[in-house]
């Protein structure tokens, strides 16, 4: 029985990737715009007509899309996904020399917001209804106002440009590629900007979560039997709204991980977002054919993972 | 009998009417909804507002700071900003419109349709519903538009309108398949009336309160999204004003350090989320909450 269940999701796993793959396949290709350009950059306006034909055969985009897609996909599953136009290397090469980034600021934007969201979140629910909830709470609707980018820029005006406090740019400073300070020391703005950026939201759930959760009756009979409140809060109501807020953090990965795209542009930190963005850009297919399968994967894998979180800890959410 | 007894131990009783103190204003965002006014109004009568011609480029006074004549100082292209602000502020809020109507429209249309088909087209239809809303919103939109090229005031819109329908729709889909077995909806198709009349009489008057806060909110996002893809130079070019493409020259403002060209556009926008959360939040608040039992 079980392993019918597993073989049915990795089953309907692959059917969503291969569907997730044709869409953007088509889309790309059927969408207006000259993938020459990011190949052969400007010099593509001086080509004679004779030598576009070549460099599509070349790069052979003169084959009818449906021919195209097999071709790439027969590749693919082999493990060639195609070199990057513009980069002239190996797909895998480009996304692997910026995979890192992208993960050290995403992962760790990713705990700090669900850390400080639930402490924030339980300080509310603690309080409720006091001066200090009222505070948080008009201060989060706030930053939760705020566009990304704005505050990115905000910060980039008052730290590194007027304090001269943070860099404005990059990853390191060129030629200290290794040192672990200097990579911290790029990271805190863009960091900063990440985690404001979805904290609120999430805080605001736990908050409301935990409202709803000491309304709840054991929570009377648990005050009438003599606990005190602080292990009612800590012992019994974090604990019954854990799954509900453990599988939303699931399901939020890519979301907070997609904040980074933005985030990475006005820092121009060199990760996956101003990656995708240049491919989206510039039509460079392979490239951004694997980089939308890889946000796939991770959207369609954290989806299951949250169902699976949701079923280990919790047993009134099993399907059977 | 006056005089013989004398009461003693008897406490005064007062009785209190409970007072009426509430005023017309109270528990309402009466200050987020006068901003909002102010800002809306600003906009739409900006042609008698503004000091200067907003696409006019002022070669001889560029990337000037806020003075008597530039009240909000002029942008590295001479423009000046206290005009676009309200000039730009249009657009940006007609897009945050246009592309609520389209998602909301778009929303209903698939939440009823859900609500009303048999289970298996149901199910199929959320979880369509579902694997579109764990994708990141931003990114789908920055996709299609990448994809789809050049932006318009109306083509942005639309691409906005149509990645932004999913969270109305599944609500939506709730509330008709707990409506679609009461006995009024029966009663009328018996008669023989059409899908859309019993959308339109007797399905949506039953959830538009549940769904206007995230209408709101829509209008939010919508806003959001277009500052952020014209920032990101994929919405609107430089030429085309709104909030979002007056900050796409914000690059050039760092390096000339000119705050004014940052931090005016930006506060308006954000002035003006602010409102409309608060206005959605108002719409959303539960009015008699129960005590707690903490």
């Amino acid at each position: 029985m079980r392993g019918l269940k597993a073989g049915r999701k990795v089953v309907s796993f692959i059917l969503s990737v291969w569907i997730l793959s044709v869409v953007v396949f088509y889309m790309a290709r059927l969408a207006p715009g000259d993938p020459l350009v990011s190949y052969y950059g400007d010099r593509v306006e001086k080509m004679s007509r004779t030598e576009r034909e070549r460099a599509e055969d070349k790069l052979g985009l003169n084959d009818p899309v449906t021919v195209q897609y097999f071709r790439w996909i027969g590749r693919a599953l082999q493990g060639d996904f195609g070199i990057s136009y513009k980069y002239k290397m190996d797909v895998t090469e480009v996304i692997g020399k910026r995979v890192g980034n992208t993960l050290i600021l995403g992962g760790i934007g990713l705990l700090l917001t669900f850390g400080l969201s639930l402490l924030l979140g339980v300080l509310c629910a603690w309080h409720e209804d006091r001066l200090i909830d009222r505070l948080i709470c008009k201060a989060g609707t706030v930053t939760s106002c705020i566009p990304e980018f704005w505050l990115s820029l905000v910060l980039i005006l008052v730290f590194a440009v007027h304090l001269r406090l943070f860099p404005s740019s990059g990853a390191y400073t060129i030629g200290r590629e290794g040192e672990m300070g200097d990579r911290i020391w790029h990271l805190i703005l863009p960091m900063t900007v990440v985690v404001t950026g979805h904290l609120w939201y999430y805080a605001y759930m736990v908050r409301n979560k935990l409202l709803e959760e000491v309304r709840t009756d054991y929570v009377l009979l648990a005050r009438a039997k003599g606990l005190r409140k602080r292990s009612i809060m800590f012992r019994h109501c974090i604990w019954n709204m854990m799954p509900s807020y453990l599988g939303i953090m699931a399901v939020s990965v890519p979301h907070v991980l997609g904040g980074t795209y933005i985030v990475e542009t006005v820092f121009s930190y060199p990760g996956l977002g101003t990656l995708s963005y240049e491919s989206a850009r510039y039509k460079d297919y392979n490239l951004l054919m694997v980089l939308c399968l890889m946000s796939g994967i991770m959207v369609i894998l954290c989806n299951m993972a949250a169902q699976a979180v949701n079923e280990r800890i919790d047993p009134r959410m099993r399907a059977d | 009998m006056a005089g013989l007894f004398e009461v003693v131990g008897m406490r005064e009783t007062v009785h209190t009417e409970p007072v009426q103190d509430k005023r017309w204003y109270e528990g309402k965002p009466v200050c987020s909804m006068a901003v909002l006014l102010l800002i809306v109004t600003g906009c739409l009568a900006c042609d008698l507002i503004m000091t200067k011609d907003p696409s006019y480029m002022d070669l001889k006074n560029y990337n000037v700071p806020p003075n008597r004549e530039f009240l909000f100082g002029t942008d590295t292209m001479g423009r000046d900003i206290f005009s676009m602000i309200w000039y730009g502020g249009r657009i940006s809020l007609f897009i945050g419109l246009v592309s609520t109507v389209i998602s909301t429209v778009a929303a209903v249309v698939f939440g009823t349709v859900s609500g009303c088909a048999p289970a298996w087209a149901d199910h199929l239809l959320m979880r369509l519903t579902e694997i579109l809303l764990s994708v990141p919103g931003l990114l789908l939109v920055i996709f299609i538009q990448a994809v789809l090229g050049e932006a318009g005031i109306l083509s942005i819109s639309f691409v906005i309108g149509i990645t932004g329908w999913m969270g109305i729709a599944k609500v939506i889909r709730t509330e008709v398949r707990r409506l679609r077995g009461s006995e009024y909806v029966i009663a009328s198709r018996c008669m023989g009336g059409s899908f859309f009349h019993i959308l339109w009489y007797h399905l949506a008057p039953n959830f538009v309160s549940s769904v206007m806060f995230m209408v709101v909110m829509n209008v939010r996002s919508a806003i959001t999204a277009e500052s952020t893809l014209s920032f990101m130079g994929m919405g609107l070019p430089v030429e085309e004003v709104s909030w979002g493409s007056m900050l796409s020259l914000a690059e050039k403002a760092l390096l000339s350090d000119s705050w004014w060209m940052i931090v005016i556009p930006g506060a308006f926008l954000v002035v003006t989320l602010l409102c409309i959360t608060n206005l959605g939040n108002y719409l959303h608040r539960n009015v008699n909450r129960q005590e707690s039992n903490l």
